[in-house]
């Protein structure tokens, strides 16, 4: 039988219920390994996996979404692979996403990322947060029992991204319906990348593509006029579609991590004897328990680099070409780092320096608001219930519960967490949703559809509409080239392609979709 | 290509090339000096990338914000001349400035 340390990360479900006992077997054979059969590295030592995030000369980020695992797209020649990548970029899955993008454009989309979430933002947004969270949690604690990841985790963090970036009321419902269907970053059980065009955030980017071009015409208060307008650090302008692609990413890398985030900290909040008495009496101690959680059971268990030069790790030669698994969940458990590093321990000292948002020029940027906007649901948890249990019917007794994962080789995430409240002395139920009543008189009334309303996704799904453009504009409707844009109407694409989509076309079309019924 | 002096916590002394489009920060960090954490990688949320900055170049940086200003607060070794990395982009107006890592809080 082949040992653990051999077995397939990347397959083997065991390994996914238990990904620490199999990195613990892989540390026994030193802090860099290459397992039998396979021709990639696993690097579990704390010092040597910090040593490549800091080594982005000779590592690249290219395969940080496809993963170690999957061959290169090419076959790597001589002892420097630089171009070969660039070459092959698109080759990769989501190789223009920021978090796959090396040297000057990461450096330079990096710098837009890099002012989103101050603190003085997070700070301005806390009290819609709290007030966000503070209903939710009352509704959940009014019904007693909840899948605390379906119905709290997943809508919670959508809702606060959404609202950060600016994502209009009316269209957040959408989001959170095509988030729930979407599979975690690093699939297990397909390859769909971020990017391919029926992925669900592929979706969600058509509609970006109409947000960003309509905060390029007309500028507001948010983040993304903000990143719509932005310069790059030399003074050019990110071309939007770029801007399309970070929006994106930003929903596709923020929200299952900070989902998964809020819901493995309250396994530890009900599990470790004690802890949800003392967070309660002083909940100023959330922030050390999410640190603590970060390093035990961060939401990212590895990422992974291309050596794109001839180097080495730990002393080790790595040739250009070889690829690296960084296993971020066996650094944050290292021995040589930490002290007795399965235990659970509150306010470790420097236990900020644990890996679990990574290090260097990749760092999580996302991470402050995944601080901020965890601890204030965790507050509302504490404040409103006297007690939180795991469902034993659902999960067995503590010290023997059964959980399942998110089968993905990136996210380390339950499927499901049924937790039951107990209500606090003080708690009173949630009045009759304001909200529900606010977001209906949000949704504007069905209109007529034309090229100046109507998305031209929603055209193109409109049967009669969809004729009418093919006879318009013949060969639009199968234009791959159009994806992006499906979020915006046809006299938004104007402004891009005006000889193409002239006034009088426009109008002529206008005048004939006037003819058929709204759906 | 202009270039950064840069003191580490030893008081040694080495001047680096800073390309185009990076901050301070990204220049020390590419360079080398991993005693700078610069943990939250230059969204000013952290202060692990706390320089004190020659003065003669006082009046050619970015100002400070509110939220870097708050930041230092936290630090021991905040003086007069105290800065996040991250926040000062590096320009070539900026050629020969001398920064010192600042003590580990």
């Amino acid at each position: 039988m082949t040992q653990l340390a051999d077995r397939d990360y990347f397959t083997d479900y065991q390994i996914l219920k238990d990904p620490y006992a199999y990195f613990e077997a892989v540390r026994e054979h030193g802090p860099v390994y290459q397992p039998e059969g396979r021709d990639f590295l696993i690097v579990t030592g704390f010092e040597e996996l910090l040593e490549v995030m800091r080594n982005s000369a000779d590592f690249s980020a290219i395969i940080g979404l496809q993963g170690a695992a999957l061959p290169l797209p090419f076959t790597p020649e001589g002892s420097d692979i630089t171009d070969q990548i660039e070459q092959h970029r698109h080759a990769f899955h989501g190789g223009d996403l920021l978090v796959n993008l090396d040297d000057k454009p990461h450096t330079n989309m990096r710098a837009l990322v890099n002012t989103l979430f101050t603190p003085s933002r997070l700070k301005a947004n806390e009290a819609y947060m709290a007030d966000f969270a503070d209903r939710m949690v009352r509704g959940a604690v009014a019904k007693g029992a909840i899948d605390l990841v379906d119905e709290i985790a997943t809508p919670f963090v959508t809702w606060v991204v959404a609202d950060l970036l600016g994502v209009p009321n009316e269209d957040r419902q959408m989001f959170m319906d095509k988030i729930r269907e979407a599979p975690c970053p690093g699939n297990l059980e397909g390859d769909m990348a971020l990017d391919e065009a029926d992925h669900p955030f592929a979706v969600m980017g058509a509609y970006f593509a109409g947000y960003v071009f309509d905060r390029v015409a007309h500028p507001r208060e948010d983040v993304l006029s903000e990143l719509a307008n932005a310069t790059y650090p030399d003074g050019t302008r990110p071309d939007p579609a770029d801007i399309v692609k970070l929006g994106m990413f930003m929903f596709g890398a923020g929200q299952d991590t900070s989902a998964k985030l809020l819901s493995n900290a309250m396994r530890y909040i009900v599990d470790q004897p004690g802890l949800q008495a003392r967070l309660r009496a002083d909940p100023s101690l959330i922030p050390a328990l999410l640190e603590e959680v970060l390093r035990l059971e961060g939401s990212t268990k590895q990422t992974a680099r291309l050596a794109r030069r001839d180097t080495s790790i730990g002393g080790r030669p790595v040739k250009a070409g070889t690829r690296v698994l960084l296993a971020i969940a066996a650094a944050n458990r290292d021995p040589k780092r930490w002290d007795q590093p399965e235990a659970f321990i509150l306010g470790r000292p420097r236990i900020k320096e644990h890996v679990a948002f990574g290090r260097s020029a990749h760092t999580c940027a996302g991470a402050p608001l995944a601080r901020a906007e965890v601890r204030v649901i965790l507050e509302k948890f504490l404040e409103h219930t006297a007690h939180i249990d795991i469902d034993e019917a659902r999960h067995g007794p503590a010290g023997a519960r059964a959980l399942d994962y998110e089968p993905s080789f990136i996210i380390r995430g339950l499927s499901e967490l049924h937790v039951k409240l107990t209500p606090s002395a003080s708690f009173t139920p949630l009045e009759p949703a304001p909200a529900d009543a606010e977001r209906k008189a949000d949704t504007p009334a069905i209109a007529a559809i034309s090229t100046g309303d109507t998305r031209l996704a929603d055209l193109l799904d409109n049967p009669s509409a969809r004729e009418l453009i093919d006879r318009h504009f013949p060969g639009i409707s199968e234009d791959q080239r159009i994806g992006m844009a499906k979020g915006m109407t046809l006299r938004s694409i104007q402004k891009f392609a005006p000889d193409q989509f002239t006034d009088a076309a426009l109008d002529a079309l206008d005048a004939d979709l006037a003819a058929i019924p709204a759906q | 290509m202009p270039s950064l002096v840069i003191v580490d916590r030893s008081g040694a002394e080495r001047a680096v090339a800073a390309g185009p489009g990076l901050t301070v920060m990204e220049v020390i960090r590419d360079a080398g000096f991993d005693e700078m954490l610069a943990l939250c990688g230059g969204c000013c949320s952290c202060a692990t990338c706390h320089v004190h900055v020659d003065p003669a170049f006082a009046g050619l940086i970015d100002a400070m914000g509110a939220d870097e200003n708050d930041l230092l607060d936290g630090s021991a070794d905040r003086d007069a001349n105290s800065r996040l990395s991250c926040q000062i982009r590096f320009t070539p107006q900026l050629d020969g400035m001398r920064v010192t890592l600042a003590q580990d809080d």
